[in-house]
């Protein structure tokens, strides 16, 4: 529902689109328009009342808009001139364009008849307003679709899951809690049958899904796990750092601030964004995240240095 | 309150309905709600015919007879006013308005709800039982999507402050070409206007807000410009030569071709990986530790190796 009034232009182009839906709806009930159009009840009674006073010049009865909706139900007369579906702004052609490329990339190859009708689709928009839109989406369609069914049906699910930060791929059974966005991530959060707590999953991490018909009487309220906390310096690059570290500051703090300090349930995360920004970071508590991090440079580098692998071949 | 609201729905219907280019002096004798001083009445027509235009219909300019020097008058013309998508079946409108829902609760939410009202409009019923069930969604809410949007919709300049590496603002002027989302993240393409040349721009990089500058249709998108060609960007690609312990780095396995390697020590695999930033394969490199040693480029390796030599020295 709207929840500041519509301006006077929002309301006319709502007029203008009014006519055509009620024509092709003839006796639909105010709820339901009120709905469509997502106004309230009242909104909505306002916007008839003004559409009443509207038709051609002379705006005698002839000339007027004839609309009937005094029994809870709206019907329309005399508005042939408005009666065609108005013409589709180039924001709502750039919508209907990049949503277009969403279904292509989430649709599969068997289904070429639908995969043609959006070529076609989307040649007719690009002939419009040009090739101005795209997007090569990250998150496969049919899993927040199952996704979004498992938490309405409280079923549970079995998504196979590539963690980045274990560098595993492991089918796992959750129970779907919620949808969110985590730093420009759209995250699950679920509660994780494997291993006995709540987990957060990157949706673009998610290889498969599968709703099984077991449904979870258990309460899974929501809980947060303990935050594991490394500090450290930034020498360069300081921009992508920060985004890699997902530290959100002000551009004039971070250039003042010489401790940066990052966050995660996962001390894994942590010491791998250190070993990937090695160039420009150092950590610099706790020890024992120093400790691990020259640990882990050691090996690698032993390895290097190993016969197996010091030739350069 | 809703004067002007009358006023707009009124002025579109005496202009769809007329054959003929209606005159100023008969739109404000004839269509109600023009009122007071001739100037403001002028005022007022201005400013109502740049609100339909912002509503996407177009007004025609002309005169009655072009044999005279005649006051020019104004009409819509129908076929520019009616939706421009042409026939649609039913499971177009379900893909259609599929698309739109994409949009819900993001940058365009109104526009998306502008769009789904005109489909259902429409009055086909939808055949949503022929498509598979798919949740897309776009989820940005970057104001500047739309503002972006907006820009390349009208051929308008923007300005906006973008944050370079050091988180130091550097102010752009860009005619706006395109849009387009990777990574999971929105970029804007356009014609950097002080540095002469394409450029590309991380929205979620600048700092406050895009605004424009100048006219609307201030300049033309080349036609040799394609954003799907910068989605995929598959030109400048180098090609890096690693070892991969097995059933380990995955996220390097997921993108590599493993290539056969008589000579690769237990346990390891030698996979090919196309890369274009250099910087970005050396960080994934490191973030997988023990698990990757990188034998070709000489540079890339030569990268990696200094880093874990600088590391144990800081670390150790």
């Amino acid at each position: 529902m709207a929840d500041k009034p519509s301006t006077p232009l929002e309301k006319a182009a709502r007029l203008l689109d009014l006519v055509p839906y009620i024509s092709t709806h003839q006796g639909v009930s105010i709820a339901e328009l009120a709905a469509e159009f997502e106004v309230t009840e009242n909104e909505l009674l306002s916007d008839l009342n003004t559409l009443w006073m509207c038709g051609l010049p002379g705006y005698t009865p002839l000339e007027l808009i004839d609309l009937e909706f005094e029994s809870g139900y709206v019907s329309i007369r005399n508005a042939e001139i408005l009666q065609r579906v108005r013409v589709l702004t180039k924001d709502e052609l750039v919508v209907l364009l990049v949503g277009l490329d969403i279904l292509h990339k989430s649709i599969d190859e068997n289904r070429s008849d639908l995969l043609l009708a959006i070529d076609s689709l989307q040649r007719k928009i690009k002939g419009i307003i040009g090739d101005v839109a795209a997007i090569s989406p990250i998150v496969n369609s049919a899993h927040r679709a199952l996704i979004l069914k498992a938490i309405s049906s409280r079923k549970t699910l079995e998504i196979s899951y590539h963690s980045l930060i274990r560098d595993t791929v492991a089918i796992r059974k959750v129970t779907p809690l919620e949808l969110t966005m985590d730093h420009g991530y759209e995250v699950l959060q679920a509660y994780c049958h494997l291993a006995g707590a709540y987990r957060t999953f990157r949706l673009d991490n998610i290889q498969g899904a599968t709703l099984s018909n077991e449904v979870s009487q258990k309460d899974f309220s929501k809980q947060i796990d303990a935050d594991l906390q490394i500090e450290f310096s930034i020498s360069g690059r300081l921009r992508t750092t920060l985004e890699r570290f997902r530290i959100t500051i002000e551009p004039d703090v971070a250039l003042k601030t010489e401790r940066f300090v990052a966050s995660s349930f996962s001390q894994d995360w942590l010491i791998r964004n250190a070993m990937s920004t090695l160039e420009v970071t150092e950590v610099l508590t706790p020890e024992s995240s120093r400790t691990e991090l020259a640990q882990r440079c050691q090996k690698t580098l032993d390895l290097y240095e190993s016969p197996d692998f010091a030739k350069s071949s | 309150m809703s004067r002007k609201t009358e006023r707009l729905v009124n002025l579109t219907i005496a202009l769809l309905a007329t054959k003929r280019y209606l005159t100023k002096a008969e739109i404000f004798r004839t269509v109600d709600g023009y009122e007071g001083t001739p100037e403001s009445k002028e005022r007022m027509f201005e400013r109502d015919k740049d609100d339909l235009r912002n509503l996407g219909i177009v007004i025609e300019v002309g005169t009655f007879d072009p044999l005279f020097e005649d006051e020019s008058g104004y009409r819509i013309k129908p076929e520019n006013y009616q939706f421009q998508l042409g026939d649609l079946d039913s499971r177009d409108i379900a893909l259609l308005s599929i698309a739109a829902e994409a949009w819900r609760g993001a940058a365009l939410d109104s526009s998306a709800l502008g769009a789904l009202v005109k489909l259902h409009a429409i009055g086909i019923e939808t055949d949503s039982e022929s498509i598979p069930d798919l949740a897309p969604a776009v989820l940005s809410k970057d104001t500047n999507l739309a503002g972006a949007i907006s820009a390349i919709n009208s051929r308008t300049i923007i300005t906006f402050a973008y944050l370079n590496e050091s988180l130091q603002e550097e102010g752009r002027v860009l005619e706006p070409y395109a849009v387009a989302s990777k990574y999971g993240h929105w970029y804007l393409f356009g014609n950097d206007l002080d540095r002469k040349g394409l450029r590309s721009f991380r929205l979620d990089r600048i700092s406050g807000l895009i605004t424009t500058k100048g006219r609307a249709a201030s300049y033309e998108i080349p036609s040799s410009f394609s954003v799907e060609s910068h989605l995929h960007e598959t030109s400048s690609h180098q090609t890096a030569e690693l070892y991969l312990r097995t059933g380990r780095a995955i996220g390097l396995r997921n993108k590599s071709k493993e290539i056969a390697d008589a000579d690769a020590p237990l346990d390891w695999h030698k996979v090919l990986i196309s890369y274009q930033d250099q910087e970005r394969l050396i960080e994934e490199v490191l973030w997988y530790g023990e698990d990757v040693v990188v034998i070709k480029p000489e540079v890339v390796r030569k990268s990696v190796i200094s880093r874990l030599q600088s590391g144990v020295k800081r670390y150790g």
